[in-house]
């Protein structure tokens, strides 16, 4: 039995479409990432899911049951990591975890217990004392994780459960949910992240303008665009340079700039390097270096979408 | 039982101490300095002075009733109560609603009617009480109405059988509120209204901190997330009430009567009435507004309503004002519980607070219902 499936589910907020015609399955031990750029309507479809938002037009099940008709259901089974902290900071880290574990109907000392083991999952088995005002942001971050937990739900939704934290805090979090997966739970996971999703993930759709635009594993999302390859090129400055003239060469298909590193892709099967080269020294640039590299899901996206997925 | 979890998460919430200290600091020290620099307003000669009364004897000219009476007026005059007669042009009742005169007494052969402007209640207590008094030292039948003629007739309560009249139904010096004992009951009831802004805050709060998010997507209903947090309010509320009557009680001797539990209903009932208050605004009105629209409500209310010098002392529109003050009702309840043991006011006020709430928690939970969050 799949997990969730989702058929043909539509958002409207008044003309504006932000979730458009969504269809998808996730499988139980799945860790499946939204991958989509700010906006693309990853947290309006997670919304859906959880019941936070009504529905305007599809269906949800989960374990196979509609979340409209069996509301009580899909909500005992899902945990939700809101993009936003949602933690009370006057209560004290094993407070929070307690309360909210306690709403989905755990009691007593399996109540506490779930709570403690929650809380040494995320690494805070010490701060149980602790008031929430007091953590770092990476903290706060691990308890927003812990209260979604406790209760263990076979799914876990976390909308971007990394955003602004320190990378310590961050591959902490990436390897728990790595863990959480193998603990038996199935996990949505959305990011704007390209290496999270493409580190951790199983599955990924990339969604953009509130479609999914491709979906399935790394690899194969990455054939996608074999017939594409990557040039990175360095050089000293790119102020002199012309992208229109690197466009114009015959294969190329986009260029972007970041800092001194001009990034190009370009067909497989077309050897432009020779002519790239030449018109960059011809413009009298500094070549640093040269590397092709293997398609990443940045390329897929900036393919697929015209556009790069970093703002 | 979830109702009750989100309820003590609520009280958890609040432990922050420095918090409660100031919750409580507040209102005592409000009490304290209300009731030292208004005190010479509560001098008992001061109150009793203001009593006017008007009157229309209808008795046969000469005889033993309309004699007494005259002397009965004299006497009351002396201790500040004033008879005043009513001109021909003068319609009694309608001077009284009016609140120009405290009462208004007709004196006829089978005896004396009495009609008593109901906001004015501790000196309605006592002008009832010598009228009764002479009364029943004149044998005569006595008739008492309130002047809002909805409200069942309040029979006043015969005097103890033929002792000095007007000593004894007027000047019993501790019938009468002292300024510490005024202000300890319109000071809470004040601060109790405050706990509008709390309410105001109960969803607000959840919102800002995003935990709205959680509390929606657990397997419990908006009806028990809403029910659990008022209860959770109340109970703070009513927590915080009882600290504040009791350190007045206590620490400055201020009298809260005979009745303190149904003092502590009546109170209750309004820490109710402010949590619908609170609620029902912000529903009404999204967003950062409506705290300043309970604000002030409250304000108004507080000014017209006594919790800062006697609404029996205003005049004018505001006096008109003042009968629609939760403040007001609810000290009147309770004043008149502590002085006359009158017990009538508080069912009232008890209603209203009820009725109040009943109505504008509706208007909440329907709101929320058609809402997609909390
Ligand atoms: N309640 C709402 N009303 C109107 N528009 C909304 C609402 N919520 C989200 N949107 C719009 O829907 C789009 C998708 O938003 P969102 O799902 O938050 O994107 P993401 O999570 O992928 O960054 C955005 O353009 C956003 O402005
Ligand atoms: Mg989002």
């Amino acid at each position: 039995m799949n997990v969730l499936e989702i058929n043909k589910l539509t958002k409207q907020f008044g003309d504006f479409i932000a979730v458009d015609n969504l269809s998808l399955s996730i499988q139980d031990g799945e860790i499946f990432g939204f991958l989509g750029a700010n906006g693309a309507g990853k947290s309006t479809a997670i919304n859906m899911i959880t019941s936070l938002l009504p529905i305007t037009r599809g269906q949800i099940e989960i374990l196979g049951k509609n979340i409209v008709k069996h509301s009580k259901f899909a909500k005992a089974n899902i945990g939700i990591v809101p993009q936003e902290l949602a933690i009370y900071e006057d209560m004290t880290a094993y407070e929070n975890v307690q309360f909210f574990a306690g709403l989905y109907g755990l009691r007593g000392s399996l109540l506490k217990s779930r709570a403690e083991e929650a809380l040494a999952f995320v690494g805070l088995e010490d701060k149980h004392r602790s008031y929430s005002k007091n953590f770092s942001g990476g903290m706060k971050r691990r308890l927003n994780i812990a209260c979604a937990i406790a209760h263990r739900p076979k799914l876990i939704i976390m909308d971007e459960p990394t955003v602004g934290i320190d990378p310590q805090s961050r591959s902490y979090i990436l390897n728990s949910i790595k863990k959480l997966n193998e603990m038996g739970s199935t996990i949505i996971y959305t990011s704007h992240y390209m290496e999270e999703v493409e580190e951790i993930c199983t599955r990924i759709a990339i969604i953009d303008h509130g479609k999914i635009i491709a979906q399935g594993t790394k690899q194969q999302l990455k054939a996608i665009i074999t017939n594409q390859k990557n040039i990175s090129i360095e050089v000293r400055s790119v102020e002199q340079l012309d992208v229109e003239k690197l466009r114009d060469i015959v294969g190329v298909n986009t260029v972007e700039l970041a800092d001194a590193v001009i990034r190009i892709s370009s067909d497989a099967e077309i050897n432009n390097l020779n002519k790239i080269i030449q018109q960059l020294m011809a413009s009298g640039m500094e070549i640093r270096s040269v590397e092709a590299d293997e398609p990443n899901l940045e390329t897929v996206f900036l393919t697929l979408t015209g556009r790069s997925l970093r703002d | 039982m979830n109702i009750l979890r989100i309820a003590i998460k609520e009280l958890k919430v609040f432990r922050d101490f420095k918090m409660a200290v100031f919750m409580l600091i507040t209102p005592v020290v409000l009490i304290l300095i209300l009731g030292t620099a208004m005190s010479n307003m509560f001098n008992g000669s001061m109150a009793v002075g203001d009593i006017r009364v008007l009157y229309q004897d209808n008795s046969t000219p000469g005889s033993a009733i309309a004699k007494q009476w005259e002397s009965f007026a004299r006497e009351a005059g002396k201790s500040g109560i004033l008879f005043e007669k009513a001109g021909g042009d003068k319609d009694g009742i309608l001077e009284v609603q009016n609140s120009q005169y405290t009462g208004f007494t007709v004196i006829a052969d089978s005896g004396l009617s009495y009609y008593g402007n109901n906001r004015s209640s501790v000196e309605g207590s006592i002008v009832q009480g010598m009228l009764a008094a002479f009364a029943d030292r004149y044998k005569l039948a006595a008739e008492v109405a309130k002047a809002d003629l909805k409200l069942p007739a309040n029979p006043a309560q015969p005097g103890a059988g033929g002792g000095d009249y007007v000593q004894e139904a007027s000047l019993d010096a501790a019938k009468q509120p002292g300024s510490l004992d005024y202000f300890a009951v319109a000071v809470t009831t004040l601060i109790i209204l405050y706990s509008a802004l709390s309410a105001d805050h109960l969803i607000k709060s959840e919102k800002k901190r995003h935990t709205d998010i959680r509390l929606m997507a657990s397997p419990i209903t908006k009806a028990e997330i809403l029910t659990g947090k008022i209860v959770g309010t109340f109970l703070l509320n009513f927590l915080f009430m009882i600290i504040v009557v009791l350190i007045s009680k206590y620490v400055f001797d201020a009298n809260w009567g005979d009745n303190m539990g149904l003092v502590i209903l009546v109170l209750s009932t309004e820490i109710v009435f402010a949590l619908g208050l609170g609620l029902g605004i912000s529903y009404i009105i999204r967003g950062e507004a409506s705290g300043a629209v309970i604000m002030i409500i409250i304000q108004i209310a507080a000014f017209v309503g006594g919790s800062y010098y006697p609404s029996e002392d205003s005049t004018g529109i505001f006096r008109t004002l003042s009968s629609y003050s939760p403040l007001q009702w609810t000290n009147d309840a309770i004043l008149q519980l502590i002085y006359a043991d009158h017990i009538s006011a508080s069912i009232t006020a008890m209603l209203l607070n009820m009725g109040g709430a009943a109505l504008l928690l509706t208007i909440a939970a329907v709101t929320m219902r058609r809402r997609e969050g909390l």
